[in-house]
């Protein structure tokens, strides 16, 4: 069981090694290799490790520790190089990596061609191991390295293609609201460590720590997943990300990284259920966002952003099913939302790959006459995300808003009000943007720049892994039906027990599931009326209409409050401390030395008697100062 | 003041003669430094090491008064004279040129220096310059002062060998004819433009 | 001691070395300089000499002995020099000997 931990870990870390030292050595489809094939194995790997704790669940053991060296050690502070094996970590480690493996080798053939494809796959090999690192560290400070690690990651993919301006900016972007996230989970951890001297888990999640230190460090721990996470108002960065290569958009910014702050809060729950103010804030949090994410998404003309919006809410749905306490279902969802987000990136980056990089819904109409197969894996994918039934995200979805009505209570009510409207927005955007990419005639655009791969729609290494995630996006969900049947709440609960409160009754989960169908299928008529059959036309709305254009206008705001008077004030002390003070100085030392050889000068006169009268003159006043003394 | 005790005769003999060597010394110095044809003031330096010869004598250093005329008047002030000789006829006279605040500068200097030191003596005649008394027969003597030399100093001996030899072979390479330079009064970076256009003629 | 006491010799060789500084310092022929040198050396010499008498100490004439010999090297040196400058036929006045100049 441990063993299967270490090796799912280790194997990304080898891949990424071996294809930096072999350089350029190997082909670059040699370096694609390698990193699929180190995914797939730590796939192995993780499926070993559940094997081990699914024999061990019956005893309901808690998970075991298993620890290398013992890393950091101050006074009586440890904390060992320690990986963690439970339910909840196996379930992300079979995520990362099997999501990741497939993703990895959908990029063989998405990033064949590319020049500095060896060092694609050597990042997505680091990113697969920094993830993995964060989801099986078995002390908060290993989750805090991989943390930073796949900061790290995401930064070094999302800017990639590094000649393009934009993509640097959005990668700097990304990485410095991440940063703001470090910093609160820094400062959490340092009022644990001040408090219990220990960052492990047992020894942080079992103690009563005073009123305040625990709300600050729930909100230092929730600044770290609102940042990772995207959610309101750390989420600016998701849409720009967008910049990289779909697979990592895929991969990174919807099936894993962003999905970490879900994690963090279910692995920390002891913490925040203390702080139970602070957690009903995340679930504030995720309502929000996934109210505003909806509605931006409305707007959004590139393919990927509007995915990227649809992630940023699903990702608020999570939060506010672990903000409410219902973990195992923020967690079910995490698992499906990787399956059919995956999916609809995978099948968009197959619609601009054969349209040779146009991402632009607006052209790319009707292309799914010519590709059927990228079609129906969308359209499976997209009624998924709206939560149809029989579709994965159906059973996920549903029962995070039932655990919200299970509260009872008005902000109980408020965020179920939430879930509902979500879901119409959902099946209205998504299927907006199924109606005016994939049915009907292909536009002259679609038919001039359309260029297929040899009779196909892509190479193999693409089409597998979109065929594979379409059969998971369809029949993942079936392994829970919350009031009938829920193996999957039931195997997580030692390592996340949901809370009794937010335990919805059968009652509540079947309306609460009627009420989200209904609205998802209102949504997708009403899409359907306004773009397909163009039977309905909505009003102009122009205000609103650039409100959401511009985001509810966070980049502006952001722009003005923090970034416009940290130019200024550094442009401020250029001008009056650097330029004319530091510089100056060097200067003004340069020119006084100058001036004082220049006047010091004049003493080598040349004549041998000024000389002599200087040195009869020094010798004189040397024996006065003898006298003098004596 | 002690010295004044006229004791016997022999303390009388010595003091005219200390009177004698005293003022031509300083006399001959003073016409070492004033007279304007150099050959003159060399002669007058002869007259100089000799009344300091006498002096020394006087103070029981005989050794080193016979080197002082045998080294001094009879090797150092022949090579003077020898190099007067070639340089020929110049006539300077001195607090002449330079600018005036030099030549009172110079006084300055050196009365500064006459009065700190004569200053010195007369403190430090109480002190420890009043203890006198008589040396042995053997002080002075060629024979001690070879003892005493090469025993007690061989370093400085040594380290006076070698200075010798260094300025021995200094004034041969300084007087040796070493470049082809032309007649003519130029300055040294036309002769280094002109001993490259010969080398490079030739 | 017979005769005067040695602070007489030294108020001598005080007097000779004034007077071979002032030589130094307004005399521009650099032979009259060099003798002049030599009579500041020998003020030190008759001092050195003086003060050896007085205190029974045998370095004061070993002293003024190396002192005699490095007067002669300089003096072998310096008249060097003045022949070397008078070869190329540049002015004997220490004046205008003043090339190496800041």
């Amino acid at each position: 069981m441990t063993g299967g931990s270490w090796l799912c870990l280790l194997a990304p870390l080898g891949g990424t090694i071996l294809i930096t030292l072999c350089g350029t050595r190997i082909p670059r489809v040699a370096a694609a290799w390698i990193s699929t094939a180190s995914c797939f194995v730590a796939f192995g790997g993780a499926v070993w490790a559940f094997l081990g704790v699914h024999d061990q669940h019956k005893a309901l053991l808690r998970g075991e520790i298993t620890t290398a060296w013992t890393w950091l050690q101050s006074g009586n502070f440890h904390a060992g190089l320690q990986l963690l094996v439970d339910p909840l970590s196996v379930v992300m480690m079979l995520i990362v990596s099997g999501v990741g493996g497939l993703i990895v080798l959908y990029s063989i053939g998405y990033m064949d061609g590319d020049d500095e494809e060896r060092r694609y796959f050597a990042y997505m090999s680091f990113f697969v191991f920094s993830m993995l690192l964060l989801v099986e560290g078995g002390n908060l400070l290993m989750l805090l390295i991989g943390w930073g690690l796949v900061g790290l990651s995401s930064y070094l993919l999302i800017g990639f293609w590094h000649e393009r301006p934009s993509a640097v900016q959005a990668a700097k972007k990304a990485f410095v609201m991440n940063a703001l996230g470090d910093a609160t989970m820094a400062l959490a951890f340092f009022i644990l460590i001040a408090h219990t001297h220990s960052l492990g888990f047992g020894a942080n999640f079992n103690v009563r720590l005073s009123s305040t230190a625990i709300n600050l460090v729930a909100l230092g721990l929730l600044g770290g997943a609102v940042a990772k996470s995207a959610q309101i108002p750390l989420q600016t960065w998701l849409p720009d990300a967008m910049e990289g290569p779909t697979p990592v958009s895929a991969l990174i910014h919807a099936a894993t990284m962003v999905t970490a702050g879900v994690y963090l809060i279910a692995r920390t729950y002891p913490i925040f259920e203390q702080a139970r103010t602070v957690e009903l804030i995340a679930a504030g949090t995720g309502a929000l966002t996934l109210l505003v994410a909806g509605l931006i998404a409305l707007v959004q003309t590139d393919i990927k952003r509007v995915i990227a919006y649809s992630t940023m809410s699903q990702i608020g749905y999570m939060f506010l099913g672990a903000g409410v306490g219902a973990y195992a279902n923020g967690m079910f969802h995490l698992m499906t939302h990787a399956f059919f987000k995956a999916l609809l990136f995978m099948t968009a980056g197959l619609a601009i790959h054969a349209l040779a990089g146009e991402q632009d819904i607006r052209q790319m109409r009707g292309i799914g006459r010519l590709m059927p197969f990228t079609k129906w894996c969308f359209l499976a994918g997209a009624l998924a995300l709206v939560g149809i039934p029989p579709f994965s995200g159906f059973f996920s979805k549903d029962s995070i808003v039932a655990s919200a009505a299970a509260l009872g209570t008005w902000y109980g009510w408020i965020f179920w009000v939430c879930g509902i409207a979500g879901a119409f927005l959902t099946g209205l955007y998504t299927f907006r943007l199924w109606f005016l990419v994939f049915p009907g005639e292909p536009s002259p655009f679609v038919r001039e720049h359309y260029h297929d791969h040899h009779g196909r729609e892509g190479a193999w290494t693409m089409l597998a892994p979109v065929g594979v995630l379409a059969v998971l996006a369809t029949v993942g969900g079936w392994l829970q039906w919350s009031p009938r049947w829920h193996p999957f709440t039931d195997w997580l609960a030692p390592a996340a027990r949901t809370l009794a409160i937010a335990e919805p009754t059968s009652t509540q989960e079947y309306y609460t599931s009627a009420a989200t169908v209904i609205a998802g299928l209102a949504g997708i008529t009403l899409a359907w009326a306004i773009y397909s059959e163009k039977s309905v036309t909505i009003k102009a709305l122009p205000f609103w209409r650039r409100t959401l254009e511009h985001k509810f206008y966070f980049d502006e705001l952001y722009d003005a409050v923090f970034f416009g008077p940290a130019v200024a004030i550094a442009n401020g002390l250029r001008r009056e401390i650097e330029e004319p003070v530091i510089l100056q100085t060097g200067t003004d030392l340069g020119e006084a030395t100058m001036g004082t050889g220049g006047v010091v000068r004049r003493i080598q006169t040349g004549l041998l008697r000024t000389y002599v009268l200087f040195l009869a003159g020094g010798a004189a006043a040397v024996v006065l100062a003898f006298l003098i003394a004596k | 003041m002690s010295g004044l005790v006229v004791a016997s005769a022999g303390n009388a003999l010595v003091w005219v003669v200390w009177v004698v060597a005293a003022f031509s010394c300083l006399g001959s110095g003073v016409a070492v430094v004033t007279f304007s044809n150099p050959f003159f003031s060399a002669l007058a330096l002869i007259g100089n090491l000799g009344s300091l010869a006498v002096m020394y004598l006087l103070l029981s250093a005989e050794f080193v008064a016979a080197a002082q005329v045998l080294v001094y008047a009879g090797a150092i002030v022949v090579m003077f004279l020898f190099v007067i000789a070639y340089v020929g006829p110049r006539r300077e006279t001195p607090w002449s040129g330079g600018p005036s605040w030099q030549t009172i500068g110079a006084v300055g200097a050196a009365g500064a220096l006459l009065i700190e030191l004569v200053v010195a003596v007369g403190m430090q005649a109480s002190g420890s310059l009043s203890h006198d008394g008589k040396v042995g027969a053997a002080f002075g003597t060629p024979a001690w002062v070879g003892r005493v030399f090469l025993i007690d100093h061989l370093l400085a001996f040594e380290i006076t060998s070698i200075v010798l030899l260094v300025a021995a072979v200094g004034g041969v390479i300084l007087g040796s004819h070493t470049t082809r330079m032309d007649p003519g009064t130029i300055s040294s970076d036309a002769a280094q433009e002109r001993r490259q256009d010969v080398e490079v003629v030739r | 001691m017979l005769g005067p006491d040695v602070a007489w010799y030294l108020a001598v060789a005080a007097f000779l070395f004034g007077i071979g500084a002032l030589g130094v310092l307004i005399r521009r022929n650099p032979l009259i300089v060099l003798l002049s040198l030599e009579l500041m050396l020998n003020a030190g010499n008759l001092a050195l000499i003086a003060l050896s008498r007085h205190w029974h100490n045998g370095s004061g004439q070993i002293f003024a002995l190396s002192v005699m010999a490095v007067a002669a090297s300089e003096v072998c040196v310096g008249l060097g020099l003045v022949v070397a400058i008078n070869r190329r036929n540049l002015a004997l006045d220490v004046d205008k000997l003043s090339e190496l100049r800041g």
